[in-house]
């Protein structure tokens, strides 16, 4: 049994907005311009980005209406009525809500009835984790199709008045990401049967290595130095935000090792015969920054297993870093903008920071045979 | 940098090599000491023990890297020239381990009267039986992992060591010397590899060997927090 890709969609929610106007909407925090801004946005390479809040910080969208608007975009592309429909797999790194499951909060917005539900939590990885879930399910022949969406609504992080609830000026770790991160969502159909061209999905590896590495990227953890573990284990919501254990944090100095085990994995792939290089057309690889693609593609030439740079192919830099959404906003882009040939192979790459899953996943151009 | 390996085989055997170091920087997140370190809950106690530990297998390291030398015959001459001039680089650096030590405030008589470990017992056995074989090839695995780490040392924990430490370099030497001369060693093991990794048996050595000496240079490390011996 084979399992397709034949229909893709995205939201971007506003008007895309440049590095100058940034702080115009998250705010400056007590008053002041960041001092870091330059320096990471000169190293992400991203130019501009979305966001679901306004400069009143008033949420305009939602997380699910987001996932919901890439849902419909991508069936109106596609050929499965809401009727039809027999599984909802669903992902993003922090829903409106924090219970229930994003997944039902998203199928209630899209109004789809009599489906069953997947829901994946995580950050960057959440989105492959759960179209591994469709993917498997298909292949099991448990179902005939499956609608799946990531989505990410970051910036409601990243408002000043969170960094000042946190006291003194933010440290570098919870400053980084409000230059990297920004809102989005992403839609992919899954069917077990082609349609016109579209994407056969060939296999979809995750390897973790959470057992041997730290926490590199956080929300609910304390700043270290205090005595709590969770932000919950504070007696009050006010005094975890005081102590700052709701910021969103990256530690930075873990993010190298995060590109040795993208490469590893990689290099994991060829032994194994799933991967060969010369073979690969496209490579859409989820990189945070710009900064990262270089340190990615030097260690690969360094093993000698580069992928040309020329196949490369990316939205980060206009479309931001939209976490676990990324990828799809990505391949959705690509399929209608870069007009892949029929043959065509397509690696997909999603390293997640958050404590080190990277998952893979190769794709085969297809073209349906005429009736 | 991958220009300096020029055959099929060196390609799947640098591959190999860059996997078993992979790995073994996993192993190293799981090791109690270096687990302190990159938490920042690494004292100055810690970073003596840690001295005390590494000398007693550095200060053998000319040995085998020497006896290698000799094992290889004549149609290896090239080799080994250059696995002499290694030998020749590195063969008093354990001195400056030792200054360190007592920069760290510790006795210089506690760190030369140490004993080796029970993995720097299987790491130095390891080595010196693997060099006294006949054209040994496959230390080039031993001296990828040795190497990995000298600069891991110099790029990372050195800084790591001075912030848990309130440190300014003068207990750090030795790890970051090695950090000093990166480019050039990693150079010559590609060229190495590249002379050295003849084919598939050679390749198999050679990442076998690696595999083992990442293997007992992680126990020689577990061992820090287990031998009050050494």
């Amino acid at each position: 049994m084979s399992v397709y890709i034949t229909s893709t969609g995205h939201h971007l929610p506003g008007a895309p907005v440049d590095n100058d106007r940034i702080e115009e909407v998250l705010g400056r925090v007590h008053g002041k311009p960041s001092r870091l801004k330059r320096r990471i946005l000169a190293s992400n390479g991203i130019r501009t980005r979305h966001y679901a809040i306004d400069a009143d910080h008033r949420t305009t969208i939602s997380n699910a209406g987001m996932a919901a608007l890439a849902g419909r975009d991508c069936l109106e592309q596609g050929y499965v009525p809401d009727t039809r429909l027999d599984l909802l797999s669903v992902a993003t790194s922090q829903g409106d809500l924090v219970l229930p499951g994003f997944g039902s909060m998203v199928q209630a917005e899209l109004g789809l009835p009599d489906l069953e539900l997947n829901t994946s939590h995580g950050i960057c990885s959440s989105s492959m984790m759960a179209l591994k879930a469709a993917f498997t399910a298909l292949k099991a022949d448990e179902h005939d199709n499956a609608l799946v969406i990531a989505s990410e609504l970051a910036s409601r992080l990243f408002k000043a008045s969170r960094y000042e609830a946190a006291g003194a000026l933010a440290d570098f770790d919870a400053e980084f990401l409000r230059w990297m991160l920004s809102d989005g969502a992403g839609a992919l159909l899954l069917e077990t049967r082609p349609r016109g061209l579209c994407f056969r999905i060939d296999w979809i590896r995750g390897i973790s290595h959470a057992d041997a590495f730290p926490v590199c990227m956080s929300v609910g953890r304390p700043k270290a130095g205090e005595d709590r573990e969770s932000w919950q284990d504070y007696p009050t919501y006010a005094e975890a935000e005081a102590a700052g254990a709701l910021l969103i944090r990256q530690d930075v100095r873990l993010l190298d090792s995060l590109v040795k085990l993208g490469v590893d994995g990689l290099l994991r792939l060829i032994d194994e015969g799933r991967v060969v290089v010369d073979e690969v057309d496209h490579l859409l690889c989820h990189y945070s920054s710009h900064h990262f693609r270089g340190r990615i593609f030097e260690m690969l030439t360094q093993a000698g297993a580069a992928i040309p740079e020329e196949k490369w192919y990316t939205n980060l830099y206009t479309r931001g870093n939209t976490g676990c959404a990324s990828l799809f906003i990505m391949l959705d882009e690509f399929r209608r903008t870069q007009a892949p040939a029929e043959g065509d192979t397509v690696l997909c790459f999603v390293p997640e920071s958050g404590r080190f899953n990277n998952v893979y996943m190769h794709l085969t151009v297809i073209k349906e045979d005429a009736p | 940098m991958s220009d300096r390996i020029t055959t099929p085989e060196g390609r799947e055997c640098l591959q190999g090599l860059m996997r078993i170091w992979f790995d073994f920087e996993r192993r190293l997140g799981r090791v109690p000491v270096i687990q302190r370190l990159e938490r920042g809950r690494f004292t100055l106690e810690d970073h003596r023990r840690l001295l005390r530990h590494l000398r007693q297998q550095v200060v053998e390291g000319a040995r085998w890297i020497t006896r290698g030398a000799s094992s290889f015959d004549r149609d290896y001459a090239e080799v080994r020239s250059m696995v002499i001039g290694h030998a020749k680089e590195e063969h008093r650096d354990y001195e400056m381990l030792e200054a360190d030590y007592v920069a760290a405030g510790g006795e210089h008589a506690a760190i030369v009267g140490g004993q080796r470990n029970a993995g720097s017992e299987a790491l130095h056995a390891f080595m010196m039986y693997r060099a006294s074989q006949p054209n040994p090839v496959d230390l080039i695995g031993a001296m990828w992992i040795i190497e990995g780490l000298g600069q891991k040392m110099a790029g990372d924990w050195a800084r790591r060591i001075d912030e848990a430490t309130g440190g300014d370099g003068a207990w750090t030497r030795f790890m970051r010397y090695h950090g000093e001369h990166d480019d050039a060693h990693l150079d010559k093991l590609y060229v190495l590899v590249d002379r050295a990794c003849r084919g598939e048996a050679d390749r198999r050595a050679i990442l076998r060997t690696a595999r083992v000496v990442a293997r007992l240079y992680a126990l020689q490390l577990e061992e820090v927090d287990h031998d009050d011996a050494a």
